[in-house]
């Protein structure tokens, strides 16, 4: 892949989109600053970043596995809240180390799960993941809204949210910077990306996956089992993608709420999209989304609106969609 | 690079004008200049005498030059009628009674006839050929090109195909045939022009050459016809019986087809494109239902077995749409040479992908039929046309393959190339496996194969023993007359 182009293309997004800060009235240098030092300038921003970091890794090797079998998992988003919830369902039966781990668990079968029924109708009945990942986005919204509001609320407090999840379940840090935490996920997200970059190239069934997301035709006329295939790629993106809504819960917020996920299946969606089909450009990829992520909300408190964050990923993942169109879209 | 080089050429009204030449020669390019697709670096373009330039194609045809391309232009949905009319209405509020008047005429002055409101998508590779020509006609073309036009025809239907040719060189228009059958240009043609890599070799008229001479001019050197070696068929190896296949369209593509395939054999699977010969190879290869009948494998019944226990059993293919079955164009010729062998040592060993076996049999089998590349690691979209079907008829022969399903394994290969694939699928049958050919190119498979069958109307028809291998009595049965 000519990466080149794309980080070129990259940096003059990002220059165009220092234009809406002059529309704010806010003079550039405080934006400058105010977007450095939460993000990656200050011990404070990194606080910030690293929490973006985790559900962005995990959620767009999530999503790149499924790019890779031709699917496109709109999905995440969805996947991660149910994960998320199933995740705090477990961890609050089981409040120690144990639970700790099962809840991780509990989060990948219930993003699977939820996965799943879109793979099964785009192999079985031609039905198209975008539309059917949509509609179960709406639905997962819905049914954790539920639960949160009802089986799951804590009754002691107002706000619509689940109890806080006891010490021992929670994840602890690798390491800490102070109040910058390095959680497991970060090491379990890195250790994805090359485990995914290993069976994509080395192991027969990652080349078979690959075949599917290129040519499904050419794919069966060489044997595979095109529709298992697509089946099992989404419900493993789902897994994954409930693995991330996992981390959210036990690795950071420690408890769940309604939209916890607050977009960040959809920023995994553009994550996957920019690293471009391979695994390990998912680690800068994430990195990108989540230091814009917490520099755009530091803006924010200089009244620069944090929609600036999605301007700019939406133009970056535009501009590096048209690019792969064009050039054929492979990183064979 | 240059793709002609100082070439001469003159076509003159009133004749059949043949271009031939080896894959690469520069027909194709030749074509595009004179139908206005490609600007030439250096010399002219002479039109009754005068200089004339034709920046595109709209041009060429302003000037009376028309060109029927390879893969038909027609939209199956539309009508014949709006077929022929599109890109060329006589006016902006279309008057079809009059558009049907004049189609009409011209059909009847060619000896065609149509049903001009029926949808395009029941017109037969002949009756689709004949439009295309028609189209020329409607858009007042003199000179015409024709790039393959029998390719897709039975013999009967190329014959009646330069009957009408030649009744429109007769009223002085110019034609202009890109063939590879050599026969035709004997048969049919005044004058023929040779390229060879780029340049012209001759331009002659045809009663001064022999079929040898004219095939030495082509290739460069003397040619040997093939000869086929005496057959010895062993016992059965691939046994249909009464199978029956639906269609895309829930038509019945194959009515109760039964043949045998011996080790050691090659046997040619004529036809007119169309009568079932893709949804046999699909059946055969397990990509498409047997609702009834059985196949036999050595004995065994294989008539369900998934496509990947048949390539395990030693069964390959050679995809009819190479494009979109038999390559993946954005990978490189290495990733590309596991398509189908992914599962079997040495590619696979227990799960892992063996990337250094993956690369020695890519450069195995791009070495075998010669494939011209930039590298084993560049995408197969950099290949031309040719040369991924020779990766793709030596990918299918590498192992050790019991049973190759050929589907026009010479389709754009040049002489050279054509020798190679069927030696190769020659070897095949000589150690001990089995290889069936479809092909729509009668000459072909009663060059190569031991023995013809012939599919028509998804029936299976073998001539009698005594007319095995008469052009005629074959010719009759594909399109299903003379039985």
């Amino acid at each position: 892949m000519k990466n080149g182009h794309h980080w070129a293309l990259i940096i003059i997004v990002l220059a165009l989109s220092i234009f809406p800060i002059f529309l704010t009235g806010t003079p550039l240098p405080d934006a400058a600053r105010s977007f450095w030092e939460s993000s990656i300038g200050q011990p404070r921003g990194w606080v910030v970043t690293l929490r973006e970091l985790s559900p962005l890794l995990i959620g767009g090797v999530a999503v790149l596995i499924a790019l890779r079998a031709g699917l496109f998992n709109i999905g995440a988003e969805g996947q991660m809240l149910v994960g998320a919830c199933a995740a705090t369902a477990v961890a609050l039966q089981m409040p120690n180390v144990s639970g700790a781990i099962l809840a991780a668990i509990a989060g990948m079968v219930a993003g699977a799960l939820w996965a799943y029924p879109a793979g099964w109708l785009k192999a079985y009945r031609g039905g198209h993941e975008v539309i059917s990942t949509i509609m179960l986005n709406q639905i997962a919204v819905r049914l954790t809204a539920w639960f949160v509001k009802s089986p799951m609320k804590d009754p002691n407090q107002i706000a619509d949210t689940s109890p806080r999840l006891a010490g021992a379940a929670e994840w602890v840090p690798v390491a800490s910077f102070g109040r910058a935490h390095l959680t497991w996920a970060i090491p379990i997200g890195l250790l994805l990306c090359w485990l995914l970059w290993y069976w994509l190239r080395h192991r027969v069934a990652g080349y078979e996956l690959q075949a599917v997301g290129a040519n499904p035709r050419a794919a069966k006329v060489a044997g595979v089992n095109v529709s298992q295939i697509t089946t099992r790629a989404m419900a493993a993106s789902g897994a994954l993608s409930g693995l991330a809504g996992a981390t959210i819960v036990l690795a950071d917020q420690g408890r769940f709420y309604e939209n916890i996920s607050a977009g960040r299946g959809f920023d995994a969606l553009g994550v996957a999209l920019l690293a471009g089909g391979n695994p390990l450009f998912v680690i800068p990829t994430s990195m990108v989304f989540a230091i814009l992520n917490a520099g755009t909300s530091g803006m924010g408190l200089e009244g620069i609106p944090k929609g600036l964050s999605g301007l700019i990923l939406g133009g970056l993942i535009l501009i590096v969609g048209s690019l792969r169109t064009k050039t054929g879209g492979s990183d064979e | 690079m240059r793709a002609l080089d100082a070439v001469d050429f003159s076509a003159l009204p009133g004749q059949i004008h043949a271009l031939v030449g080896e894959n690469g020669a520069g027909k194709t390019t030749l074509m595009r200049v004179l139908y206005g697709a490609l600007d030439v670096t250096s010399g002219t373009v002479l039109l009754d005498g005068n200089e004339v330039s034709m920046p595109n194609s709209a041009a060429a045809i302003a000037r009376g030059i028309g060109m029927v391309s390879q893969h038909y232009s027609i939209i199956p949905a539309l009508t014949t009628l709006d077929n022929l009319m599109l890109g060329a209405e006589p006016s902006f509020a279309l008057d079809r009674k009059a558009a049907t008047e004049r189609a009409e005429a011209l059909a009847k002055q060619m000896g065609f006839s149509f049903r001009w409101t029926d949808k395009a998508e029941a017109l037969s590779p002949a009756s689709a050929q004949k439009l295309e020509i028609l189209k020329l006609l409607w858009r007042e073309a003199r000179i015409m090109i024709l790039d393959e036009p029998t390719a897709m025809l039975s013999p009967l239907d190329a014959d009646a195909l330069y009957g009408s040719l030649k009744r429109l060189a007769n009223e002085g228009a110019t034609i202009i045939v890109v063939t590879h059958r050599l026969p035709e240009v004997f048969e049919f043609c005044d004058q023929v022009t040779v390229l060879r890599g780029g340049k012209l070799i001759t331009t002659q008229p045809v009663p001064e050459l022999t079929p040898a001479t004219l095939a030495e001019l082509i290739v460069g050197r003397p040619v040997e016809i093939p000869s086929l070696p005496e057959s010895h068929p062993g016992k059965e190896l691939l046994s249909v019986r009464e199978i029956q296949v639906k269609g895309d369209r829930g038509d019945d593509a194959l009515k109760s087809v039964s043949f045998d395939l011996h080790a050691g054999e090659v046997v040619g699977i004529a036809g007119v494109d169309g009568n079932g010969q893709k949804e046999l190879f699909e059946a055969l290869m397990g990509l498409r239902d047997v609702y009834s009948g059985e196949v036999f494998l050595g004995g065994i019944p294989i008539t369900d077995a998934a496509p990947v226990k048949r390539l395990e059993g030693g069964f390959r293919l050679i995809p009819e749409d190479r494009h979109h079955e038999g390559v993946i164009e954005e990978w490189s010729l290495t990733d590309n040479v596991g398509l189908g062998l992914q599962n079997q040592p040495p590619i696979a060993d227990r799960g892992r992908l063996d990337r250094g076996a993956l690369e020695r049999t890519a450069s195995a089998v791009a070495e075998r039929f010669r494939t011209k590349h930039g590298g084993l690691d560049q995408p197969m979209a950099s290949l031309s046309g040719g040369n991924q079907q020779r990766f793709v008829a030596a990918r299918a022969i590498s192992g050790e393959p019991k049973v190759v399903l050929a589907f026009q394994p010479a389709r754009g290969l040049d002489l050279a190339g054509i020798a190679d694939v069927y030696a190769a699928l020659r070897d095949v049958s000589r150690s001990g496996g089995g290889v069936l050919v479809v092909s729509y190119d009668l000459e072909e498979l009663l060059t190569h194969c031991d023995r013809v069958i012939v599919l028509c109307h998804g029936h299976l028809a073998e001539p009698d023993a005594d007319a095995a291998r008469d052009r005629g009595a074959i010719g009759r049965l594909m399109v299903g007359v003379g039985e």
